[in-house]
């Protein structure tokens, strides 16, 4: 029998969880119910990678005489997490000096060197607290930073509280991607923890604010709520940034330490403070966590794709307050995303440090990240009416207008897409410019973007500026797309690139990498530069056949 | 009319300026650092107020003594009067919320309190989009965001903005709101200068500009943590909830198609790829 069952979990999940699994034929039962499940080719990948590199560990690596030169930066961070002699790992060091000297490599053995030798020297040890005023005495006190500092020290947090945006009275999507997955992450919770420190399961909790919200708590419950909290008022048809922000902070302080006036007990809430808080990232849903987190002294990740809660060995001195200490902390929201433009996906945690707690955990999601539940019409769930006094001066900020934009740039259903990448770098303007000559000289076809161009800091000329946004990024955070001939020019391939394009009936990359990603995924692979091979395909698709000069090359 | 505009140096992501580790990590110190370029637009809405209503801006960033170059190249887009920067070894790596309150100090402690405080939208390393609302949330100020538009009365004391929201479906919101506020530009922000008065101003404010850049040092002034009156456990890295745990090469995408090689000069292989295409070729 399997722990875990891979179709029950999104990508970014399984990653950090199938490295826990070390017997190969539990991975070979996984690839198969993966495989008769939702048969996603990179969980395969990524479970076949797993299993390759299981049977490679199967006689275990001896760190003194491991040729670390045939070992990959991650393989050595493993292998020395079990090392505790320093001498064997100052050995180490040497070796990787003298062979690879990889930075990071380095960096790895150096800190569990320090680990190690500081684990000897704190052990024991209590934090002792020194107040700002004798640890800092060349500042003036109090310090300008602490007008701000409104937080809570050994609270208590319990649940998930996700923020359920609304548009024209009904939920978007996305709130009820991430009622579901809310939903996933605290039932694994439960199992794992057993729930809270005194045994009873905690909750999701949904949140809803506006001027019409009081008919949503039912489809909020069936999608996964426990319980809702919602405050209902006219004035608040549309998002503002600071009434928002303090009706969810006096909520999520209800019953606390930090409760305001007449909120100090609640039937429904007995904590401090959420343990998590889950938002869109939306342009509202983004502001308010940002605003919401920082009201409360905590720290929030956002724009994430995946997340997952598990125990962290921390040895961050800001964290532990004692250099070179690891500290195991529990319960930890892990969350991920996709960082330095695409290059890389970064994991971050919300920590709390001495005398200060960062709690709650907050995040905000990519919209479409998770998939929509199906609802549960019987589910039940608490519905909570919150009452507060709303202050005038939080409407200094008022909308006299809206409106409804028409759809952007719409790039699905073409027979053709020319999506371009951070191959027109040399000349971008040009590069968009070959680009809209071959979708001109096509019936029917669309400029496309990597997500590269658009965080780029090119400068474009004026008449191609309007065509780069991120309304034409194909990928993950874009728009998924599946003509019937995909062109990919100057674009190298990452993985959140494929999802956007790989359902394509055709795909034509051109590069002048050849060693470049994109040509795992594409029929054709055209080995050159997109600022000579664009006006070659443009000039033969008008013409109907190949420029002649090509052509008589031939002869 | 004061203005802050608020900016930072970031990697310069274009191709070929990033490099990486052979681990597949991004190497930031061999990677050039330039103006986030989301912050051009919030210079650009700056120098617009300025032009239409006059006053004075100022650029303020935290970072780096390397960042000056990047105030300095501020300082060529916009007409600024002045330039501050926050730097300390104190102040480093730290998160939008440790960020936003040494940013705050920076701004309380300019000696004239400006009337509009200017960020771009998100930054393209961190990529976050918290930074600017955290900051105006700490200067107890109103704040505007995703701003495509904006103009101010200044009689009046007011500003109107339209704004971008997402969802569902995207709108686009007109809003009104007293000064001083905090303005977070979106990347599609335009200006345009309607009246010649303007045009002519914008245009001599450029050539101004140019000249200030080159001695933008004389104009320089530089804060450390003690200038702030900030507590060093509260800034920068000690003062930030959240750490970066890990950092992973984004995964090689799985190998799904046999691609059919093909040399550019190769008239026969490039007859395949114009094969595919020319079934959807635009009538006459």
């Amino acid at each position: 029998m399997v722990e875990i069952d891979p179709t029950d979990h999104d990508i970014a999940e399984l990653g950090p969880k199938i490295k826990d699994v070390d017997d190969a034929d539990e991975l070979r039962e996984m690839l198969e119910l993966e495989e008769s499940g939702e048969d996603r080719a990179p969980v395969k990948t990524l479970v076949e990678d797993r299993i390759e590199k299981v049977e490679d560990d199967g006689e275990a690596v001896d760190p003194e005489s491991v040729d670390l030169s045939e070992q990959t930066v991650a393989d050595i961070a493993n292998l020395v997490r079990d090392v505790d002699d320093t001498a064997v790992l100052r050995e180490m060091l040497d070796r990787e000096r003298e062979g690879k000297d990889r930075k990071t490599a380095k960096e790895q053995i150096e800190s569990r060197i320090e680990s190690v030798e500081g684990s000897d020297e704190a052990e024991g040890e209590q934090l002792e607290y020194v107040p700002p005023e004798e640890k800092h005495s060349d500042l003036d006190h109090p310090t300008n930073d602490k007008q701000w500092v409104e937080g809570v020290d050994g609270g208590t947090y319990r649940d998930m509280w996700v923020y359920c945006e609304t548009q024209d009275g009904e939920l978007i999507d996305v709130s009820l991607e991430m009622l579901g997955k809310a939903r996933r992450l605290m039932d694994d919770y439960n199992d794992q923890y057993g729930g809270d420190e005194t045994g009873d399961p905690e909750d999701v909790v949904a949140v809803l604010i506006g001027d019409d919200v009081a008919d949503l708590t039912d489809e909020v419950v069936a999608h996964g709520a426990d319980r809702v909290v919602y405050l209902e008022n006219d004035r608040l048809g549309r998002f503002r940034h600071r009434p928002y922000t303090e009706i969810f902070c006096d909520m999520a302080r209800a019953g606390g330490q930090l409760a305001a006036e007449g909120r100090e007990s609640v039937d429904w809430k007995e904590y401090d403070e959420p343990r998590y808080t889950v938002f869109p990232a939306t342009n509202n849903g983004r502001d308010l966590s940002a605003l919401v987190q920082g009201e409360l002294d905590s720290g929030l990740a956002s724009d994430c794709s995946g997340l997952y809660i598990e125990d962290a060995m921390i040895s961050n001195p800001a964290k532990t307050g004692k250099p070179g200490d690891s500290e195991e902390f529990e319960r930890v929201l892990h969350m991920k995303r996709p960082d330095f433009s695409g290059f890389e996906y970064s994991t971050i945690l919300c920590i709390d440090k001495p005398f200060r707690d960062f709690h709650p955990q907050g995040a905000s999601v990519i919209p479409g990240s998770f998939e929509i539940p199906e609802p549960d019409p019987d589910r039940d769930g608490e519905v909570v009416e919150h009452e507060m006094p709303l202050d005038e001066a939080w409407f200094d900020v008022t909308v006299t207008d809206h409106d409804t934009l028409d759809t952007g740039v719409d790039l699905t259903g073409h027979d053709v897409v020319v999506a371009l990448g951070r191959g027109i770098g040399d000349a971008p303007t040009a590069g968009i410019e070959l680009g809209l000559d071959l979708v001109e000289a096509l019936d029917d076809a669309a400029l496309g973007l990597s997500r590269g161009v658009i965080t780029s800091s090119y400068n474009f000329a004026g008449h191609v500026e309007s065509y780069v946004g991120e309304q034409r990024q194909i990928g993950e955070s874009g728009q998924v797309v599946e003509p019937d001939v995909y062109v990919a020019a100057g674009i190298s391939g990452a993985i959140q690139h494929k999802v956007g394009m790989d359902e394509s009936d055709t795909i034509v990359a051109v590069n002048t990498d050849p060693e470049a990603d994109i040509r795992d995924f594409s029929d054709y692979f055209v080995e050159g530069d997109l600022f000579e091979v664009l006006p070659r395909l443009t000039e033969a698709v008008e013409r109907g056949e190949l420029p002649a000069a090509l052509a008589e090359a031939d002869d | 009319m004061h203005n802050v505009v608020l900016t930072k140096g970031v990697p310069d992501f274009r191709e070929g300026q990033v490099s990486f580790d052979e681990e597949g990590h991004l190497e930031r110190g061999k990677t050039p650092t330039v103006m986030n370029p989301n912050d051009r637009a919030a210079l650009r809405a700056a120098l617009g107020t300025r032009v239409r209503n006059g006053g004075t801006v100022s650029l303020l960033s935290m970072g780096p003594p390397g960042y000056k170059e990047v105030l300095q190249e501020g300082m060529r887009e916009v007409y600024a009067d002045d330039l501050y920067l926050l730097s300390d070894r104190e102040m480093g790596a730290a998160d939008t919320w440790a960020t936003a309150m040494t940013v705050a100090t920076g701004i309380q402690n300019l000696e004239d309190p400006p009337d509009l405080v200017f960020a771009g939208f998100k930054t393209a390393d961190g990529e976050t989009g918290h930074t600017g609302p955290q900051t105006a949330w700490c200067l107890d100020i109103p704040l505007v965001t995703h701003v495509v538009s904006l103009e101010i009365d200044e009689e009046a004391g007011r500003l109107r903005a339209k704004r971008l929201v997402e969802g569902d479906i995207e709108e686009i919101e007109t809003v009104e709101a007293p000064l001083p506020s905090f303005v977070v530009v979106d990347p599609e922000f335009e200006s345009t200068y309607r009246r010649a008065a303007h045009r002519l101003e914008h245009k001599d404010m450029r050539a101004q500009t140019r000249r200030r850049a080159e001695e933008f040092e004389d104009h320089l002034t530089v804060w450390d943590h003690a200038d702030l009156n900030l507590d060093p456990d509260y800034i920068g890295l000690d003062g930030s909830p959240t750490i970066v745990s890990g950092v992973d090469p984004i995964p090689k995408a799985p190998s799904e198609r046999e691609a059919t090689a093909v040399d550019p000069d190769d008239p026969d292989g490039m007859e395949s790829v114009v094969a595919e295409l020319t079934p959807y070729a635009a009538g006459d």
